[in-house]
């Protein structure tokens, strides 16, 4: 405290003493307002307040300034900016509220305020509440709340990605669920931070790297539980916009069961927690394994119908056929048969003819027989190895000769062979 | 999951929704239906493969492209 009252004032100094003494000691007033400041800021350093607000200002500096008031008085508030900022929503005149601060004086005018650094709303979770709604009433406005923007998700996606914080329970949980159901996949994730200044902006372009990388079939966006204080980042618009203008689908996984987030509402579906975010992303692959057991019997059935199918048809073409060639067939056997019969006479004529040509041959080649000539009465002579001896020289006087003649031979004896002269 | 064919769990289980309905349509020839049998049954074979013998792979997106990296302990 300075500059500090050298003496302290005699109160019963002026009942004996009526006349105006030289005061003791004279105060400036910026040292008493500046004495009575750091009185209250001392004093009244942390105290809640509660109360109606009232003329809720936001000056150009970005500072609030503002009343609080109940029905008999009112104090004047002020809220620096950098408090504010963290405010979800500007209160309504006339809302009741509770503000935390610090008693001062605002020493250029003399007046004494409440320096407020948190505001709350009254009632469930106040100001946030009131934030909440009002965001969801301009998302809604603009139709990103339609029920007909939901995109479906892929039913067996290959690659799912998740934005979440790389530190959180949440992505332990996601990986546990798809490494159980659907281990074939392939999982992306991008960090985030999820709460605390800027994690909004940082969460939203997580999401837009992720969904824009063509990377991922779809994304998990999910936090592990905690207060709406905690779950905001998830109420503010940028997310919900990054949401609406991914390019797969999302499925939102925040906090609890019972935490709805405008991130929630905005997704192409809505689980309640992480863990049942990832089930919403991929199928259980024991399932699978059993419907895939269901169509190998179908396969079999449907290529057995198929070749029954067919081999009626077959059937019923080959009948055809054979009806078609009985068709070409039938006028023409009886030419046939004419013609076969027709050939065999011819042959039969030729066979006829050979044999008497045969017939006359024989007759001419008997003429030339030797035998013929033996019959008209002349003989040959043959030596002992059949031979035809023709000329005297062949004949030796004593040697014996055969004489063949028509019926039979006559064995003889050369007496005497003489040469004509 | 991608395999060595490039195709992936969805794009086969598609392909085998396609060719049971084929073959259970029948109006295709024979040889087609042995075809697609088989190509049924081999789509079949590896899908039970895939999804009974797959390690899940985690990885990090690292840039404002589509590079990642694994992403380590995230494992059990």
């Amino acid at each position: 405290m300075s500059p500090s009252p050298r003496t302290e004032p005699d109160l019963f100094s002026t009942v004996s003493e009526p006349a105006q003494p030289e005061p003791a000691a004279v105060w400036s007033v910026s040292e008493v307002n500046h004495a009575a400041r750091t009185f209250l800021e001392q004093r009244f350093a942390d105290i809640w307040v509660g109360g109606e607000v009232g003329s809720w200002t936001r000056a150009r500096s970005g500072h609030r300034y503002f009343t609080l008031k109940d029905e008999d008085a009112q104090v004047r508030c002020v809220m620096w900016r950098r408090d504010a900022e963290r405010l979800p929503a500007e209160p309504e005149d006339g809302m009741k509220v509770r503000a935390l601060g610090m008693l001062t004086v605002y020493q250029a005018r003399g007046e004494y305020q409440l320096s407020v650094r948190r505001l709350e709303g009254e009632g469930e979770e106040g100001l946030w509440r009131l934030a909440f709604e009002r965001i969801r009433g301009r998302l809604d406005a603009e139709g990103l709340l339609d029920p007909a923007r939901k995109r479906a998700v892929p039913r067996f996606p290959a690659t799912v990605g998740i934005v979440t914080s790389l530190e959180g329970a949440a992505l332990h949980d996601v990986l546990t669920v798809i490494r159980r159901r659907a281990p074939w996949t392939r999982v992306i994730v991008r960090g985030s931070r999820v709460q605390g200044e800027g994690s909004a902006l940082e969460i939203a372009l997580a999401i837009k790297a992720l969904g824009g990388s063509g990377a991922v079939e779809v994304l998990i966006l999910s936090r592990g539980g905690g207060s709406i204080e905690d779950l905001w980042a998830f109420n503010e618009e940028p997310v919900a916009r990054a949401i609406a203008e991914c390019a797969v689908p999302v499925i939102s996984g925040v906090g609890h069961e019972i935490d709805v987030t405008i991130a929630d509402l905005i997704a192409d579906v809505r689980a309640p927690t992480p863990s049942a975010a990832a089930e919403a992303a991929v199928r259980d692959g024991s399932t699978l394994l059993e419907a895939l057991e269901g169509v190998r019997p179908r396969l079999i059935r449907g290529l057995t119908q198929l070749s029954d199918r067919r081999k009626v048809q077959l059937q019923q073409t080959f009948i055809r056929k054979v009806r078609a060639m009985h068709g070409l067939i039938g006028p023409r056997q009886v030419i046939l048969e004419r013609r076969s019969s027709e050939l065999a006479s011819a042959m039969g004529r030729v066979g006829r003819h050979c044999r008497d040509r045969l017939g006359s041959l024989a007759s001419r080649v008997e003429a030339l027989s030797p035998l013929a000539t033996l019959r008209r009465g002349y003989a040959v002579p043959l030596d002992e190895q059949a031979r035809v001896l023709r000329s005297v020289a062949q004949f030796q006087d004593g040697e014996v000769f055969e004489l063949r003649v028509v019926d039979g031979s006559v064995r003889c004896e050369t007496i005497q062979a003489s040469q004509e002269a | 999951m991608k395999d060595q064919e490039g195709s992936t769990l969805e794009a086969r289980l598609q392909r085998l929704d396609q060719i049971v309905a084929t073959l259970e349509g029948g109006d295709i020839e024979l040889e087609k239906g042995l075809a697609l049998f088989e190509e049924g049954i081999r789509l079949i074979r590896e899908s039970e493969k895939l999804i009974s013998q797959a390690e899940l792979r985690v990885e990090e997106l690292i840039g404002p492209g589509p590079e990642t990296r694994a992403l380590e302990g995230t494992g059990e």
